[in-house]
């Protein structure tokens, strides 16, 4: 294993000498397949048959994107098509993990497949998501001990979603258990509470990232429907967002799960302090709706609930965003990720301001150790 | 005056660019020919730093009004003018090193001189 934060980083563009003692466990990293025939080995015969009879088929809203597609101009390989983006190891330890030094990457899957969320058959959502998982293990995993990752899952199957937590958690290399935020009902509802429990049997996380639903077929992206633009559907993200933190805390998921740890990515943070005031002025007068809750909203998400730092947004003034962190209490919250290999993705030194170093080790490494159970002796 | 030699004129025709790395460290400086003139931009964006002239190109997008039932049209003009970072996606006037979406932003232009064949940056410029 290489010695955390060492090396200079030395990725394309950057002139200025690194800060050495940076330490970075990022928490998303998309990776891809370059065509959908690649899941083909991993289906079983009748999905195998589906596949190349239908295509994918996932459902999408139709949002375009910035010009020239999703992911970062400047990542050139000479295999790219339209659409694609990191289907390889090689690509992400070139372009990514070697030049910025980065300790962990929690592979997170291409937000376009997220639309599985959207598809009306739950058993072909669950078919896809063995199918890359699959994939994933075999092209990803065991070769670099830096990848780390999560279980893609269905939710619209608690049961084949369960089944499949069951069948990879064991591996050393997987520390979370990915869902899309798109669903057609909030996460605290009792419906998906199986999937909880299976995940706290094991010690996972559940990180939980923007799309699939919201933004694609199952749902609108806003509760008043479809907006025009792609820059409004990326507005809805935080109301995504909060609906599902303030789901999981009034259904009561971490009284019942109290070692379920949560995180909600890119869908920005400031909404996450909005929901932590607004829910603990409400509480005081309308708890008796929900007695099961014995503290304050905000203290179920400090500990469980974790916000994934991309998009970060810049602030008027750097005092600002100095306080905003600390509304947030970054130090516990904040788990860093990049979104690696998109057009919005976060750098790892210039995303943020200078930070007292405690916290730069919370935010960029320290957090997401935690979440993802990832400890000192871990390989 | 301190001049580098970039390029010989051949090798950066109409719409092409050429990026020279390492130059004055890293980052580098890339040379642009925009229909037949030649522009020269430091390749760091003084946004977050990313490498800015990997970029893709675009053109001046324009409205003459909001989007209504009976009109909206959507205008293109100068294809070719406007240097996109890869990181963000900023839009920068190759030709001023303007930012078109911040009047406090601009990236460093140097001065690009043809001499014979070579095409020459004057670095104190």
């Amino acid at each position: 294993m290489t010695k955390l934060g060492a090396a200079p980083i030395s990725a394309p563009g950057w002139t200025a000498h690194p800060r050495e003692s940076i330490k970075i466990v990022d928490c998303d990293v998309h990776h891809n397949f370059e065509r959908p025939e690649q899941l083909l080995p991993y289906l079983s015969k009748f999905w195998h048959n589906h596949l190349i009879d239908q295509g994918l088929h996932l459902p999408s809203a139709g949002y375009s994107n910035v010009p020239f597609r999703t992911n970062r101009s400047d990542l050139k390989d000479p295999t790219l098509k339209e659409g694609d983006f990191n289907f390889s190891l090689e690509f992400l330890q070139r372009e990514h993990l070697d030049p910025w030094n980065v300790d962990y990457a929690l592979l997170t899957g291409p937000p376009p497949f997220y639309g599985y969320t959207g598809l009306p058959d739950p058993d072909w959502a669950a078919a896809l998501c063995r199918a890359f998982n699959d994939w994933t293990i075999e092209h990803w995993l065991e070769k670099d001990d830096r990848v780390v990752n999560s279980i893609l899952i269905s939710p619209s199957d608690p049961a084949q979603a369960v089944s499949e937590i069951n069948r990879l958690a064991d591996r050393k290399d997987t520390v979370a258990v990915m869902v899309p935020m798109g669903t057609s009902m909030p996460f605290g509802n009792r419906f998906y509470h199986p999937i909880w429990e299976a995940c706290e049997e094991h010690g996972l996380p559940v990180v939980a990232h923007i799309g699939g639903g919201g933004g694609a077929a199952r749902t609108t992206p806003t509760p008043v429907g479809f907006p025009t633009y792609y820059m409004e559907s990326r507005m809805s993200r935080p109301f995504v967002a909060s609906t599902h933190a303030s789901s999981l805390i009034c259904e009561g998921v971490f009284e019942k799960f109290p070692n379920l740890k949560f995180a909600l990515t890119e869908a920005q943070q400031l909404w996450a302090v909005a929901v932590m005031w607004h829910m603990d002025s409400d509480w005081k007068a309308i708890r008796d709706q929900t007695p099961w809750l014995k503290r304050l909203p905000s203290e179920y998400f400090r500990e469980h609930i974790r916000v994934g730092s991309q998009p970060l947004h810049e602030a008027e003034t750097t005092e600002q965003l100095y306080q905003f962190l600390e509304m947030l209490h970054a130090d516990e919250t904040l788990v860093y990720c990049s979104d690696f290999p998109h057009f919005d993705w976060n750098d790892p030194v210039t995303t943020f301001p200078k930070l007292e170093p405690e916290t730069q080790q919370r935010i960029f490494a320290d957090n997401a150790l935690e979440m993802l159970r990832i400890g000192d002796d871990w390989l | 005056m301190t001049r580098v030699v970039i390029a010989k004129v051949w090798e950066i025709p109409p719409g092409d660019r050429k990026i020279v790395v390492p130059f004055r460290g890293r980052a580098g400086i890339g040379v642009f020919n925009v229909n037949g003139e030649l522009y020269a931009l430091r390749n760091i964006c003084p946004h977050k730093r990313g490498p800015l002239c990997t970029g893709e190109l675009t053109g001046h997008i324009d409205a003459a009004a909001p989007p209504s039932a009976s009109q909206a049209e959507l205008t293109v003009e100068g294809d070719g003018e406007i240097l996109r970072c890869p990181w963000h996606q900023w839009p920068f006037e190759i030709a001023t090193g303007r930012c078109l979406v911040d009047p406090d932003v601009r990236v460093k232009t140097y001065q690009v001189l043809v001499d014979g064949n070579d095409i020459v940056v004057d670095l104190d410029d």
